[in-house]
């Protein structure tokens, strides 16, 4: 869908979620996040957020609309201690973590479909979001596999009142953005209608390049949310979702010298489908049940000028019945528990036939208790056991405290245990690059059925040595410590410092396995690393009078490999002087993981009276190593790295009318662009959006 | 064949002697590097795609190198022990075993250039058994260099010197510095047409005993 300009008389009778959060009075005084909103990510309970034990962060819809984002990971970005990361979409890395470790909820339900162990951030419109949750650490005791790292979930607004609601935006390179809601209550029935529309022509950095790093695409979601009160005790509720992607691209395809232009056609469709009953069988006792089941279809044809077009298919199936049981044993007693069962399936052109289901299933029980012993201190003890059909079975425990050791200090502690069970790609990939070098990549379960296929046919010229180490993969598990204080001596104020550390065991990575004859390299997949990451994560938040508000956030981050370490200190590694001649590599030359930056800093000024707002958000994100140039196979200050930068966004909002506003911003201010490290960090960008609304509702 | 440039930095190390044999004559150890001696580089791509086609390949012939002289030696002497080393590729031999009819061979010591002062007596020397073996093992990450599949580079890991017995039997160390044209390595984004093109060119630096002793 095109938008060519602004059409403002078209915006009738609605008040979008950007409005629905302006001009809103309640919270004027206090703080985002404050101690009394209401979160549930951490405990799958109801809490106050001041109340709960681990640290979870809030991200508010009015603090998504003032920052003008549109997809979900534009508002990521802008939060301390998570980067977004390219290539294969947009992940988020947590706590120094990859993006395959950080675990995606839709209303508490799993997101499915990644690509390389990414699930693209852009897939997800932030349109009708009331509100993001992110717990960082290991939440596998509640939420099972891959919420290793944390866990982001996104909670879309529910219906309270009969309401028509229309946004657009349109901005830089011909991106628009529009959202259309629509809430209907009757006697015990609620429904909301959403839908969203994005386009972009996309765009390249890269002068006269005909392919364009940031694809044109269209994004169409569309969620439908029903909610029918049976009795006073017992509640029904239904979620139905789509989301379309549709990509066309130019592709330049550089072969051994040779170009090939091709037109790249990409599909990516989401469905996902919930059924809840709720019913509460007394004051003490709830129960839930749910039915959730979801798909990701990817498909992708490059129809290149010569040759044969390249297909590529993805379908994966997840379907999950789940039920918890919420038990107020006392007033100082909560328990929780929980079972369910689970059966993920996929089909691709990746594996070796797009015919073959590849298909785990998994039963999982788990429990929580949340105990107060004293007035001042909640202890909260949980697990949870997930039984693999494909691997080996993961327990999961977790322990947390917060003591109040005054009105106005908390501490908080946490440790807890997370796994990632290895995915499908792990197990069953087959892939071959047909550019230069044509490496292969097979799966775990697959590697050596193809290898000894391959050697019968005269194609493999040596194995290596980590070929005979090939053995069914175990889960990656990580311990995770987490240690806070909060400080709030007003409403207005409050300073929060927490320390964390993740030790990551049993970390999948690829290995040189084999090579072909004429030197193509062979690789699998192995339970061969380990890992650690450590830090420290600074936030300030400062309201000054009514209207301004100072909020800023710091994450210090180390990271590394253990074995790098002993390696490093006893003297096996080197690097390179300024001659090219070897010389060893001292400990305090070590960098760690790649793809991390030390320092991360966030500052946001805001001025906010009423409908009229501004804010000025900057970012910075210090250096990160992104290639091993000196062949010594780790990372350290001599091998190549991305130059650390600011990025400055603003936007302002106003009232044009009574029931008219409008929204302009500017991303990245100061332009800044690096094409070989982050090619698909736009320049400078502007955007401009209406909203209309009629201010009284629909009546019942 | 391609220029070979000398930079020549000699200086005098003189072997371990006491002054009872100071009345021998003593030559100096030669420390000589090497700049962009060409190993078989790329002529052609075999047809077809990857990975069984559509790789670069050169005229498969090794590039003869005498340490003992600083010279290339031509093709045509490769049945002799005038060479001691030679190059094909990221694949290096020495003038012995199969290889040639030397006494030479050689081994990958772990550690640094300078601090290899004399080559330790437990050493074992491998000879030439192609290409079942090689007296300098072939391969990434198991002689010499790493080869990045991903990437597509060939980088010599720091750290590693290769010592040589000469096809006269006397010692030499070598560390490669670099195998790519002008001893820069291409950028790992740059295309696969640069480093297919500038690849196969080495440039190592090496100390020669000429006195048959173990020292440098």
């Amino acid at each position: 869908m095109r938008f060519s300009g602004l059409i403002v008389g078209l915006f009738f009778g609605g008040i979008t979620t950007a409005m629905a959060q302006v001009g809103k009075t309640s919270r004027a005084d206090t703080l985002y996040g404050s101690a009394n909103e209401i979160v549930v990510t951490a405990t799958r309970t109801e809490k106050k957020l001041g109340n709960v034990a681990v640290p979870v962060t809030l991200i508010s819809s009015q603090q998504i609309a003032q920052a003008g984002s549109v997809r979900l990971a534009d508002i990521l970005q802008e939060q301390a201690g998570l980067f977004i990361t390219t290539g294969f979409g947009a992940g988020v890395q947590m706590q120094g973590l990859n993006p395959d470790y950080t675990l995606i909820l839709l209303n508490g339900e799993p997101l499915v479909g990644r690509t390389a162990g990414i699930l693209d951030l852009n897939r997800i419109t932030v349109g009708n979001i009331k509100q993001i949750e992110i717990v960082k650490g290991p939440s596998s005791s509640l939420y099972g596999s891959e919420a290793m790292a944390g866990v982001i979930n996104i909670i879309t607004t529910t219906p309270t009142k009969n309401e028509f609601a229309l946004s657009a935006r349109y901005g830089s390179f011909n991106t628009s953005d529009v959202n259309v809601r629509f809430n209907f209550l009757k006697n015990k029935f609620t429904y909301q209608g959403f839908t969203n529309n994005y386009y972009t022509n996309g765009f390249s950095l890269r002068p006269n390049s005909q392919t364009s790093f940031v694809t044109p695409i269209n994004r169409f979601t569309q969620q439908h949310q029903l909610g029918y009160q049976l009795s006073d005790k017992t509640k029904l509720s239904g979620l139905i979702r789509f989301n379309q992607e549709r990509i066309t691209n130019q592709i330049a395809v550089e072969n051994n010298g040779v170009i090939v232009n091709s037109e790249g056609k990409e599909s990516n469709d989401d469905a996902n489908f919930s059924a809840t009953v709720m019913h509460r069988f007394n004051n003490s006792i709830k129960t839930s049940a749910k039915l959730y089941a979801t798909t990701f279809t990817s498909e992708q044809e490059l129809a290149t000028t010569s040759g044969a077009p390249y297909t590529d298919y993805f379908k994966q199936h997840f379907l999950r019945f789940e039920s918890q049981t919420d038990i107020a044993v006392s007033k100082n007693l909560e328990t929780s528990v929980g079972a369910g069962y689970l059966v993920d399936r996929a089909n691709s052109t990746r594996y070796d036939k797009k015919e073959s289901t590849k298909e785990n299933a998994v039963g999982y029980a788990f429990f929580q208790s949340e105990w107060k012993p004293l007035e001042k201190l909640v202890i909260i003890g949980g697990a949870r056991y997930d039984h693999n059909a494909l691997f080996a079975a993961a327990f999961s425990p977790k322990l947390a405290l917060k003591y109040s050791m005054t009105n106005t200090l908390n501490f908080k502690a946490s440790v807890g245990r997370g796994f990632k069970a290895p995915d499908f790609r792990q197990l069953y990939l087959n892939f071959t690059n047909t550019a230069a070098g044509g490496y292969s990549v097979f799966g775990a379960i697959e590697a050596q059925k193809i290898i000894t296929a391959l050697k019968g046919l005269g194609q493999i010229a040596s194995i290596e040595q980590d070929y005979y180490s090939l053995a069914a993969l175990q889960p990656e598990f990580s311990t995770g410590y987490h240690v806070s204080f909060d400080y709030a001596p007003s409403q207005k104020h409050n300073v929060s410092v927490g320390f964390f550390y993740n030790n990551i065991n049993n970390l999948i990575d690829s290995r040189l396995v084999a090579y072909r004859p004429g030197g193509a390299q062979i690789f699998s997949y192995l339970n061969v690393k380990t890992a650690f990451t450590k830090g420290v994560e600074l936030n300030v938040n400062h309201k000054i009078g009514k209207h301004y508000l100072i909020s800023s956030g710091y994450q210090f981050l180390l990271s590394g490999d253990a074995s790098e370490l002993d390696k490093i200190e006893q003297g096996k590694v080197f690097t390179r002087d300024a001659n090219g001649y070897s010389k060893l590599l001292n400990a305090s030359e070590y960098v760690g993981l790649p793809n991390r930056s030390k320092h991360q800093f966030n500052l946001k000024l805001q001025y906010q009276k009423e409908q009229v707002f501004a804010t000025l958000r900057a970012l910075y994100r210090s250096s990160w190593y992104v290639t091993d140039t000196d062949g010594n196979g780790l990372y350290n200050t001599n091998d190549s790295k991305a130059t650390g930068f600011i990025q400055l966004n603003a936007t302002i909002g106003l009232p044009l009318t009574k029931n008219i506003t409008m929204q302009a911003g500017c991303n990245n201010v100061l332009n800044y662009r690096d094409p070989i490290n982050m090619p698909n960090f736009m320049g400078r960008t502007g955007f401009i959006s209406i909203n209309y609304s009629m201010k009284q509702s629909i009546e019942k | 064949m391609k220029k070979i440039i000398y930079t020549f930095f000699a200086f005098l190390l003189f072997a371990a002697c006491t002054k009872e044999n100071n009345t021998t004559k003593v030559e100096p150890v030669v420390s000589l590097t090497v700049n962009n001696l060409a190993a078989d580089t790329i002529i052609g791509i075999t047809p077809g795609v990857p990975p069984l086609g559509g790789m670069p390949y050169g005229a498969g012939k090794y590039t003869f190198y005498s340490i003992e002289k600083g010279a290339v030696v031509p093709s045509s002497d490769s049945a002799t022990t005038k060479w001691d080393i030679a190059f094909r590729g990221t694949a290096i031999l020495t003038n012995s075993g199969n290889g040639g009819p030397g006494a030479g061979g050689g081994f990958v010591y772990v550690g640094l250039f300078e601090d290899l002062k004399t080559v330790p007596s437990d050493s074992t020397f491998r000879t030439e058994n192609v290409p079942t073996s090689y007296a300098i093992p072939f391969g990434s990450n198991k002689g010499w260099y790493v080869y990045d599949g991903l990437k597509n580079l060939v980088t010599p890991i720091p750290g590693r010197v290769l010592v040589i017995r000469t096809a006269s039997g006397k010692f030499a160390k070598i560390e490669i510095l670099n195998y790519y044209k002008g001893g820069v390595t291409p950028a790992a984004t740059a295309s696969d047409n640069v480093k297919m093109k500038d690849q196969r060119y080495y440039t190592f630096r090496y100390s020669f005993q000429p006195n048959g002793t173990k020292s440098f």
